[in-house]
């Protein structure tokens, strides 16, 4: 509808503005399209390009090569997308390869881009014979049936709004979801079994295909292609554009490329010190309002969407079944060492977990509790030893690969999403397990709930207040709230670590009876660590104590308070 | 040794020195601060116009270095409290408003001495002979210059005790905080460091290239690669850094081209920050 | 012209404030109302960018021109009005200031003074409907249709001074260093044909990649090792700058002749006077060019622009050139017509900086000038009369 309207108001826009105006904008649209790529990435993925340009440029010069190889064609409307897709290709390649080395996404991936646009640049001018060099390929022929600005300025609106509205739709899609949710906290959409690189990857490749589709459409729109639509210049403004207008909303880079960019234009042959007003307002930008222009409205945008929103019936789907998983085995650690920096953190630990019932490890810090956690779900590689659950071995697997076998885990800090509404962090969980990547397209499933959280939530109202950000919970709710989520996933094991720290009391006991519930609801494997002797007594039906990254001993609690080794340990000061 | 050898030799020690100094302080700020100072290059170019003043007004030479001390220090110190502090664990937002910043010191530097070419005569003309080799003597100085600061430098931060803050610092802020260590007064520090240091780069260039507002821009992204490839917080990594970038500079473009030696280090560049993001001399 | 430094590097920052207010304003209110009567000419010239340091030559001479073409009696009996616009930013900028000449101020013609892709953005855009002045020295070869080339070609520079330097000076080799593009590259194969018929050797040719951060000590230290006569300098702006500093901090200045084929007076600041000595620079303009037509134009200046007078340089002398090619053409033509001009520029003879010059083949024939560096200054050594800019554009 609202894309409907858009698309209604910039068709006719050529008619109040006039033609040099409409002439501008019709660049202005192209530039935007690759903005909003550059927002998708930034704003929601978390990560940032800065050779956006190099995307641009390319399905640029392909664009004007077959243009110039067939004038007047009607075949190339269909060779333009594909042009495009060139340029999407070519950022998927790169974020796949970049993504999941050790650099990842930080400020190492955002120079791999600049240096790949700089390297670019220096072979679109030296590339005489492809891309004529400094001066660049002149005298491309229009599109057929695209005569004059007008005609290009109407394409380009519509080219526009197309990318807008795909934009629109993957943000509100779970695909958008999760890309945000990688921005927040990658580590913890790993454990919930999505591969966090190709999701980063994929979004490259989207804000590659809009740069590309804009460049495609620029080629005939301006007739020349020269080396600068490739350089770095071209990608710092864009930069510019997109944090000025907003980077976290769809509408943000659009705003700043209209207004900044024209503005510019019409300023910088009358204001002399125009680029230092620019360069300050800029910085006090990206130090006072992160948001942009854009976040100046999103007040009342939120409260007005939320108004028409909530009259709309926003029923529940009940969540399909959870896929094949790992069958209901023994976990089994044998002879695992850890190190890091030349410590062993795990020395040959060898420790086997019943298929059912909760098992409780303790021992002091430093005992290597977490570090065995955290090398069951892959996130440390065992220098040597096995981690299987039956015959299947799970040794070294990558975190999201462990996860997708059917491990749930819960972090000891509370790690939820806090810029997600708790609907939201909810719904990964159950996507977590039941969702296909296709799905991942279809916004109705951020309305996916199941039979489990139903029940928490008459536990714990306030995981009803769905559409309430999870940064605005206490303490306390977001551990309940992480609870949640790694129930919802359903896992045949469970890893809780120190579920009850910073709760009350009261609130503990609560948990407690929460974690048995479920333990016997979903019938699986439960692990916590635990500090508190009187927590472990209520809950544990066995007990491991490790020490010096070893198993001490085993057994139920009686066993182990009995035990003259374990006592050992713990004389002096246990916590 | 054929004296055109010794010649080349000088030159890729030359190139290499000179650019371990352009891209130490770079180096600091990143490795240390997590800072990635877009706009170092214009602290480079700030030290240049220092350079130019003294020229100008019929001064030594020498006395180019405590003004551009002075110069990118203050300036340093007010971009450090009012930009980079509230942006600190923001990297990418720290990237785009140093970029700004760049971007306004340029302008200003436009404002007060115009965007034309300007020269700065050379301290120590003529050559001197090495080997067999005649070199210019302000450049072989340089080469000295050069090496004794990093040197020094590598001393300094190895064993003194604000050295072994700040090392304490780089490895663990909050516990550096929670020891009581002054972290801001630190970070601070560190960043103004920086600063001088590409101050001092600037004044030690400017009798080699056209002084104008956009000469830090020459030099920011070579710095940057020279990083990448070393890897971050070691002053040693910044050496082999230059070497491997400086050097392969300068062969490939002995053997081949210019054009193809600086395709060959985007194209090293690039394979570092891919393949080795921790530098030559990471683990793993 | 080539870009003097380079276009990736430019800083085009762009703007906010106020935005708001006029952003997507209807075009209309802003609509220039034409003044009946008065001849508008486009001037399209760096303002931002680096090589926004010619601008304000470039724009101080073509006023210059434009006063005195309105003493004369304007174009047509129309007063001259020219319209400032940058030409420093990337192609698609520049076109769309340029469609913005053509639909709101609704130029009668456009004078152009920047890079060549920048040119072929704009002769994109105006697509012949107004006759098109492209001032500065260039590679040379474009014929699109209403364009008139007044700036140096290679055969220009490069003929006279090279048989100069072959026959006065006795130079056998040649070493070339350019930067990596079109007009270093096109100015370099010129130079090859006139040596080899000169009888002459080319000692080697290197190219540094445009927009890099160039070193040139090795460069140096090769052409030491090669011992040519002179050497062949198309590298440009700041690179320009670096390679002459080096050549003559290694003390080569004193062995080896430096021909180079854009240096003007901006340069040659850049370079110094203690790095100037044994450069040669061929160029149709030099500030200290001795002709009366200079004197004047020089006193003109002074006049119009007293202590505040723009650093003068073939760039701000082409940008005069332009104006009065203008009025002359014009005039000649009796409209703006394509068909008329084109007619009435075949062997149309204007006023320039220098002195005067007849245009054939919508390019100009003129006198070209070989000049020695003294310190930060150049003293014409020769005077080549009526050079032929080697190029024949139809009629």
């Amino acid at each position: 509808m609202a894309n409907l309207a858009t698309l209604i108001a910039l068709l006719v826009l050529p008619f109040a503005v006039g033609d040099y105006w409409t002439y501008q904008l019709g660049l202005y649209y192209l530039y935007a399209m690759v903005a909003v790529g550059l927002g998708l990435c930034w704003g929601q993925a978390g990560f940032l390009p800065l050779g956006q340009a190099m995307f641009f440029g390319i399905s640029a010069y392909l664009s004007a090569i077959l243009l110039k190889a067939m004038p007047g064609s009607y075949l190339i409307y269909l060779l333009l997308p594909l042009a495009a897709l060139v340029s999407g290709m070519l950022a998927l390649l790169i974020g796949l390869m970049v993504f999941r080395r050790d650099g990842g996404s930080g400020p190492f991936f955002s120079l791999i881009t600049l240096a790949l646009s700089m390297l670019t640049f220096q072979i679109a001018s030296n590339w005489n014979s492809v891309t004529g060099g400094f001066n660049g390929l002149a005298g491309i022929p229009g599109l057929p049936g695209i005569d004059d600005f007008r005609a290009n300025y109407h394409l380009a609106a519509v080219a526009l709004v197309l990318v807008l509205a795909l934009a629109s739709w993957l943000y509100r899609a779970p695909l958008g979801v999760l890309w945000r949710a990688i921005a927040q906290n990658e580590r913890r959409v790993a454990l919930f079994g999505f591969n966090p690189h190709h999701y980063k990857a994929l979004a490259f490749a989207v804000s590659g295909f809009f740069a590309g589709l804009a460049g495609a459409l620029y080629a005939p729109q301006q007739g020349l292609v020269s080396p600068q639509v490739v350089g770095f210049a071209f990608s710092a403004e864009l930069l510019v554009w997109t944090a000025v207008g907003g980077r976290g909303r769809l509408y943000g880079p659009v705003l700043g490329t209209l207004l900044v960019g024209s503005m510019t234009a019409e300023m910088r042959d009358n204001i002399p010190y125009w680029e230092v007003i620019m360069a300050g307002f800029f910085m006090l930008v990206v130090l006072a309002f992160p948001q942009g222009v854009v976040g100046l409205f999103t007040p009342v945008t939120d409260r007005l969407r939320r108004y028409f929103e909530s009259a709309r019936l926003r029923a529940r789907i009940e969540a399909p079944a959870r896929r094949e998983t790992i069958a209901q085995e023994p976990l089994t650690i044998e002879a695992a060492r850890v190190s890091t920096s030349g410590i062993n953190i795990l020395n040959d630990l060898t420790v086997a977990f019943p298929p059912k019932g909760v098992a409780c490890i303790i021992g002091p810090n430093g005992a290597g509790k977490t570090s065995t956690f955290n090398l069951i779900t892959g996130e440390l590689p065992a220098s040597a030893g096995s981690v299987k659950v039956g015959a299947l071995d799970i040794t070294n697997q990558a975190p999201y690969r462990v996860a997708r076998l059917g491990f749930g885990r819960k972090l000891q800090a509370p790690s939820v999403f806090p810029d997600l509404s708790i609907g939201d962090n909810l719904a990964i969980a159950l996507w977590s397990n039941g969702a296909r990547p296709l799905d991942l397209l279809r916004p109705s499933l951020r309305r996916w709930s199941s039979p489990i959280i139903g029940e928490l939530a008459a536990r714990y109202p306030f995981l009803c207040r769905e559409e309430a950000a999870a940064s605005d919970l206490s303490h306390g709710e977001r551990q309940i709230l992480e609870l949640a989520m790694a129930l919802a996933v359903q896992p045949r094991i469970l890893l809780l670590d120190e579920p009850c720290a910073g709760l009350s009391a009261d609130e503990t006991s609560r948990a407690v009876d929460v974690i048995r519930w479920a333990a016997e609801r979903l019938g699986n494997a439960v692990i916590i660590i635990e500090h508190d002797m009187a927590l472990v007594r209520k809950i544990a039906d066995r007990v491991m104590v490790f020490h010096n990254g070893a198993l001490l001993a085993e057994g139920s609690v009686a066993d182990i308070q009995a035990d003259p080794a374990v006592q050992a340990v713990y004389v002096g000061g246990q916590k | 040794m054929d004296p055109l050898i010794v010649t080349q030799i000088l030159n890729i020690l030359f190139g290499v020195t000179t650019l371990a100094m352009i891209a130490l302080g770079l180096a600091i700020t990143f490795g240390m601060l997590g800072v990635l100072n877009l706009a170092h290059g214009e602290f480079v170019m700030m030290g240049a116009f220092c350079a130019l003043v003294v020229d100008r007004a019929g001064a030594p030479f020498v006395l180019a270095v405590p003004l551009a001390l002075l110069v990118c220090g203050g300036v340093g110190l007010m971009v450090e409290m009012l930009l980079i502090r509230p942006l600190y664990r923001r990297p990418f937002d720290t990237l785009v408003a140093t970029w700004g910043l760049s971007l306004l010191l340029r302008k200003l530097a436009e404002a007060g001495f115009g965007l034309g070419f300007n020269s700065v005569s050379v301290p120590l003309a003529g050559t001197a002979t090495l080997f067999g080799a005649d070199y210019p003597t302000y450049r072989l100085v340089l080469i000295v210059v050069c090496v004794a600061i990093i040197g020094a430098l590598f001393a300094w931060y190895g064993t003194s005790r604000a050295g072994l803050k700040i090392r304490a610092m780089v490895g663990n802020p909050d516990l550096a905080r929670a020891l009581g260590m002054p972290v801001k007064r630190l970070a601070t520090t560190t960043f103004v460091i920086g600063s001088c240091l590409a101050g001092l780069a600037g004044v030690m260039v400017a009798p080699l290239v056209p002084v104008h507002p956009y000469l830090g821009l020459d030099y920011v992204i070579k710095s940057f690669f020279v990083l990448v490839v070393g890897g971050l917080g070691s002053v040693l990594g910044v050496v082999a850094g230059t070497g491997v970038i400086g050097g392969l500079d300068s062969v490939m473009s002995a053997v081949f081209g210019s054009t193809q030696a600086y395709f060959t280090v985007l194209v090293v560049a690039i394979l570092f920050l891919w393949l080795k993001p921790r530098g030559l001399f990471s683990h793993g | 012209m080539p870009p003097f430094m380079t276009i990736d590097r430019r800083t085009m920052l762009a703007g906010m404030a106020g935005a708001l207010a006029a952003g997507i304003a209807p075009g209309a209110l802003r609509r220039a109302v034409a003044a009946e009567g008065e001849f508008k000419i486009g001037l399209l010239i760096p303002l931002s960018g680096p090589a926004a340091l010619f601008g304000p030559s470039n724009q101080g001479c073509a006023e210059l021109a434009a006063d005195e073409a309105n003493a004369a009696g304007g174009v047509l009996g129309r007063k001259i009005k020219l319209i400032p616009t940058d030409a420093g930013a990337a192609p698609a900028e520049v076109a769309k200031s340029v469609v913005r000449l053509m639909l709101e101020e609704k130029v009668d013609l456009v004078i152009g003074s920047h890079d060549s892709a920048v040119r072929q953005a704009v002769e994109a855009t105006i697509k012949g409907k107004v006759p098109y002045i492209y001032t500065p020295v260039y590679e040379g070869g474009d014929c699109t249709a209403n364009l008139y080339c007044l700036g140096e070609t290679p055969p220009q520079q490069i003929k006279p001074s090279i048989e100069f330097m072959m026959k006065e000076k006795g130079a056998k080799t040649f070493y070339m260093i350019g930067n990596d593009y079109v007009w270093a590259r096109n100015s370099n194969e010129a130079a090859k044909s006139y040596i080899s018929a000169g009888g002459g050797s080319v000692a080697g040719e290197e190219y540094v990649p445009l927009g890099a951060p160039n070193r040139f000590e090795e460069i140096v230290t090769r052409i030491k090792g090669a011992k040519p006569d002179v050497v062949l300098v198309t590298v440009i702006g700041a690179d320009n700058v670096n390679f002459n500093r080096a050549f003559a901090s290694f003390g080569l200045d004193k062995e080896i002749t430096r021909l180079a084929f854009l240096l003007e007076e901006n340069t040659l600041l850049g370079i110094g006077a203690e790095s100037s000595g044994n450069l040669y620079s061929c160029m149709a303009y030099f500030a200290n060019v001795g002709s009366e037509a200079n004197q004047t134009f020089k006193a003109a200046m002074k006049a119009k622009f007293g202590e505040k007078v723009p650093q003068l340089s073939t760039l701000g002398a082409d940008a005069y050139a332009g104006v009065h090619c203008a009025k002359a053409l014009i005039d000649k033509a009796g409209s703006t017509e394509a068909a008329a001009v084109a007619a009435a520029s075949q062997g149309l003879s204007f006023a320039i900086a220098g002195g005067t010059a007849t245009m054939t083949g919508r390019h100009v024939d003129k006198d070209m000038y070989l000049a020695m560096c003294k310190g930060t200054e150049f003293e014409v050594v020769k005077t080549f009369e009526k050079v032929a800019s080697g190029q024949s554009c139809p009629v």
